[in-house]
């Protein structure tokens, strides 16, 4: 944010405006759009639905920003968020009968993060010492991880959570949605880890440049490893709470949501190239995404129209990026 | 004049300068330079950095257009736009960097742009057969025992060079210029080149053959022309040179280096670093020294000679096979960066904008990035504790910045090295490495930089200094070592040594 304000002044202080925040004015603007012409999109509902929705996805997002600006990058969170679902609710039907309901789901969770958090940390280690890129790696875990899951429910939804689990995925905590408290929970842990400590400022240095990170004494591999472990320990969280909503662990979920989950970082202007990138752009990135689909929805425009509008829209942020960097 | 003692249609070609000029801006590489290459010859061509020498290359390999003056090939006037007329008018170059393409073979690489084609079923192909068949005549002409499907990667150094130099003789060239051919070889290596190079001489190809090894020159060359500051300095016949005779005509007069006042080094402690026998196999053997706090040590050495090397080693970025390295009396060997940083070492690389800074990120990053465990300990961090740091370095250094939050892309040479060393600097380092930390940049920088090394030296910091200009290294350092062909092959007092003979040291070794 100190880099957008140091832009040089320019005579009309809403260009200014506009080049120091663009994707936070053109989400404003389509805000105010949305409320005139789509009927029902101020609605408190409808408003709670798009933050819940858009919520599931964006605890992820914040994990792929740290991991893309760190030069790496995860195709596997979709299938990872199922298998995190399949693996809780295999142990709640497993533990019980003998541990009573919130302990297994407790253990179940657990054991959900720390498998994705160290399946995250074995794409670094596998990039470090067998030089296999993370693109590679979790292109491979991007099916694995589905087979496994669906190998864990025998291919059926696993009804198996005890009463009261689908609290977290679908209740209300004070009228909000309780993944939005998640949600809200991630932002500002990501937001605090990328800029107010070491480890942050070393993602940076890494993803910049990672002979120049290494020459300065930075344990690269390390900080690139627990980037992927944190997006992995996040994609199970959010995982968790997509199998609470549904009431199931379903193998098949999260479809395709790693590349809603990219493109939501891409928009928030973090650069795939590595070293530049704000948790703060990705939840503008997160929120924009969840408007744009919900609004669409709203104003009955068919679903492959909402595609190609989604195509474009990647493409749009990214070369309104590449502009807005040229004439700064 | 016509080289008539081979039986083939090759003849080497008559290579004439006239009165050749090249001006950049203020700055004159190449004045007035008038020659002739004899054809059918081996012409070795000397001189010092920035002698003019490149300048020379550049205009034969139809990279830049003189400014003044004429080319002659054969006694037909040139000018070379591109390195196609310079290839149509038989002057050939084979750069330094070799340019061949590692997952392709041989053969593909001899004639990468120009495969020969075959009609099959209406449509043109790749002729391969043809390929590897013309390939393989051509190696074999040059009496060069190769396959030519092997691929480039499975080759060595020396080897590439070769096939380089046989992808330069498919062109049929009259002149052939081989620029520092033997600068990454090893001696089994040079041999193998030499051979070939003898074999084109035989069959009447002129050769003009740059290089920094003196004893080289003795073996291969039958001239030796000198170029010094942009002018011609002279030309010999190798069978009455001597080397003093050729360093001469490099130096010239020269005048001792300026040095400051320097206090006198307290060597009978303990040394802050001691590097005993350390070696990698293939680029450095039993390197051994010791420096003292408040020290600076100058390593000097031609490219190559693995002055650089044996700094990323100790400082644990590149891996050893023997030896040993102490930081204040405690075992290091075989350390990572990480581990020397903690140790107190610092280093900043020769090449500052690939790996010394990350250039996306603003210059307060950058002056911050090694010192963060010492910034923040408990791994939490702010702006505002990392701004006495930045603050500090931007004051003592006198970095010139206007916002130190923009990218240090923005930087100039000069002020991006003062970065490189300000990050380091806030390490607190007992030792510093400086790899050519005046490479690209201005003479004021320059003269800054020099002061910051003098400077921290004078509180209590040990330096290793590098630079490929040996002026510099006699001008900054304390005490010098000379590195040849990845060995130390002497040490010096700078105060009692001319540039003329550290130069002949760093070419050939005392013994001669």
């Amino acid at each position: 944010m100190t880099a957008a304000l140091a832009t040089k002044p320019g005579a009309n202080p809403a260009i200014r405006l506009l080049k120091a925040y663009p994707m936070e004015m053109i989400l404003i603007v389509l805000i105010i759009l949305l409320v005139f012409s789509a009927h029902g999109f101020a609605s408190l509902r409808n408003v709670l639905n798009v933050l819940r929705t858009g919520s599931l996805m964006g605890i992820i997002a914040f994990g792929m920003t740290a991991v893309i600006i760190s030069g790496e990058i995860d195709l596997s969170v979709g299938a990872g968020a199922a298998l995190a679902g399949c693996i809780v609710a295999w142990v709640c039907g497993a533990l019980v009968g003998s541990l009573g309901g919130p302990l297994a789901a407790l253990i179940g969770i657990c054991l959900a993060v720390a498998i994705g958090f160290a399946l995250g940390f074995s794409v670094g280690k596998f990039r470090h010492w067998f030089n296999v890129p993370s693109f590679i790696c979790t292109l491979a875990l991007f099916t694995a991880l589905r087979g496994i899951a669906n190998l864990i429910t025998g291919g059926f939804p696993l009804t198996t959570f005890p009463n009261g689990f689908d609290f977290l995925g679908g209740g209300y905590l004070f009228g909000i949605p309780f993944p939005v408290y998640v949600f809200v929970l991630t932002f500002a842990g990501m937001h605090f880890l990328m800029n107010f400590t070491r480890f942050g400022r070393a993602v940076y240095a890494v993803g910049g440049n990672m002979e120049a990170a290494r020459l300065s004494g930075i344990d690269i591999w390390w900080v690139k490893s627990m980037a992927l472990g944190i997006l992995g320990a996040l994609t199970a969280v959010s995982g968790t709470l997509i199998a609470s909503q549904i009431g199931s662990g379903t193998g098949t979920t999260a479809t395709g949501m790693e590349l809603d989950v990219i493109a939501a970082v891409i928009i928030g202007g973090t650069s795939l190239f590595g070293g530049k990138g704000r948790i703060w752009g990705t939840l503008i990135g997160v929120l924009f995404l969840g408007c744009i689909s919900n609004g669409m929805t709203l104003l009955n425009v068919s679903e492959y129209w909402q595609y190609v509008v989604r195509g474009g829209i990647i493409l749009g942020a990214v070369l309104l990026n590449q502009v807005l960097e040229r004439i700064r | 004049m016509l080289d008539a003692t081979t039986s083939h249609q090759r003849t080497g070609g008559l290579l004439e300068f006239d009165a050749v000029t090249k001006v950049y801006g203020q700055t004159v590489a190449l004045s007035q330079f008038s020659h002739r290459f004899e054809p059918g010859r081996v012409h070795a061509l000397m001189g010092k950095n920035g002698s003019g020498k490149s300048t020379l290359v550049k205009i034969l390999a139809g990279v830049i257009l003189p400014t003044a003056g004429t080319v002659r090939v054969n006694g037909a006037d040139t000018a070379f736009h591109t390195p196609h007329d310079a290839f149509g008018a038989g002057v050939v170059t084979v750069h330094q960097e070799l340019s061949l393409i590692p997952s392709l073979s041989i053969g593909e690489n001899i004639f990468l742009g120009r495969l020969p084609m075959a009609q099959r079923f209406g449509l043109a192909v790749v002729d391969w057969a043809r390929l590897h068949r013309d390939a393989t005549e051509l190696l074999h002409e040059m009496g060069l025992d190769l396959d030519s499907h092997r691929l480039i990667s499975t080759l060595s150094v020396g080897q590439q060079q070769v096939v380089e130099i046989a992808k330069a003789m498919s062109f049929n060239p009259q002149v052939l210029l081989l620029d520092e051919p033997t600068s990454a070889l090893a001696t089994r290596e040079v041999n193998l080149l030499f051979a070939l190079v003898r074999r084109l001489r035989e069959r009447g190809v002129t050769i003009l053959y740059i290089t920094h090894r003196m004893n080289e020159l003795f073996e291969i060359a039958d001239t030796c022309t000198v170029l010094r500051d942009g002018l011609f300095a002279g030309s010999v016949e190798m069978a009455q040179a001597t080397p003093s005779l050729i360093v001469e005509m490099m130096f010239g007069e020269t005048a001792k280096a300026k040095r400051p006042v320097r206090k006198t080094i307290d060597r009978s402690g303990a040394p802050v670093l001691a590097v005993s026998g350390l070696t990698r196999h293939g680029v450095f053997e039993d390197v051994s020294f010791a420096v003292h706090r408040g020290e600076i040590l100058g390593i000097a050495g031609l490219l190559g000679a693995g002055r650089t090397e044996v700094m990323r080693a100790i400082f644990g970025a590149d891996p050893v096979d023997a030896g040993s390295v102490t930081v204040n009396g405690t075992d290091v060997t075989a350390a990572t960066p990480k581990r020397m940083k903690d140790a107190g070492l610092g280093y900043t690389p020769e090449n500052r904008k690939e790996v010394g800074l990350v250039q996306v990120l603003s210059t307060h990053d950058n002056l911050c990035m090694a010192s963060l465990g010492r910034i923040a300990p408990s791994g939490f961090i702010t702006r505002g504790r990392e701004q006495g740091a930045v603050t500090r370095q931007i004051a003592d250094l006198a970095i010139k910045v206007s916002e130190p939050m923009l990218p240090v892309s923005s930087l100039s040479g000069g002020n991006q090295q003062k970065v490189v060393i300000g990050n380091w600097l806030n390490t607190q380092p007992k030792v510093m490495f400086f790899d050519e930390p005046s490479r690209g940049v201005d003479v004021q920088a320059k003269r800054q930089i020099f002061d910051i090394i003098w400077d921290q030296a004078e509180r209590g910091l040990a330096a290793l200094f590098v630079s490929t200009e040996l002026e510099e290294v006699l001008e900054v350092a304390d005490r010098i070592v000379v590195m040849r062909q990845g060995r130390i092959v002497a040490e010096l007092d700078p105060t009692a040594t001319t540039l003329g003979e550290l130069y002949r040291l760093c070419m050939e070794g005392p013994s001669k």
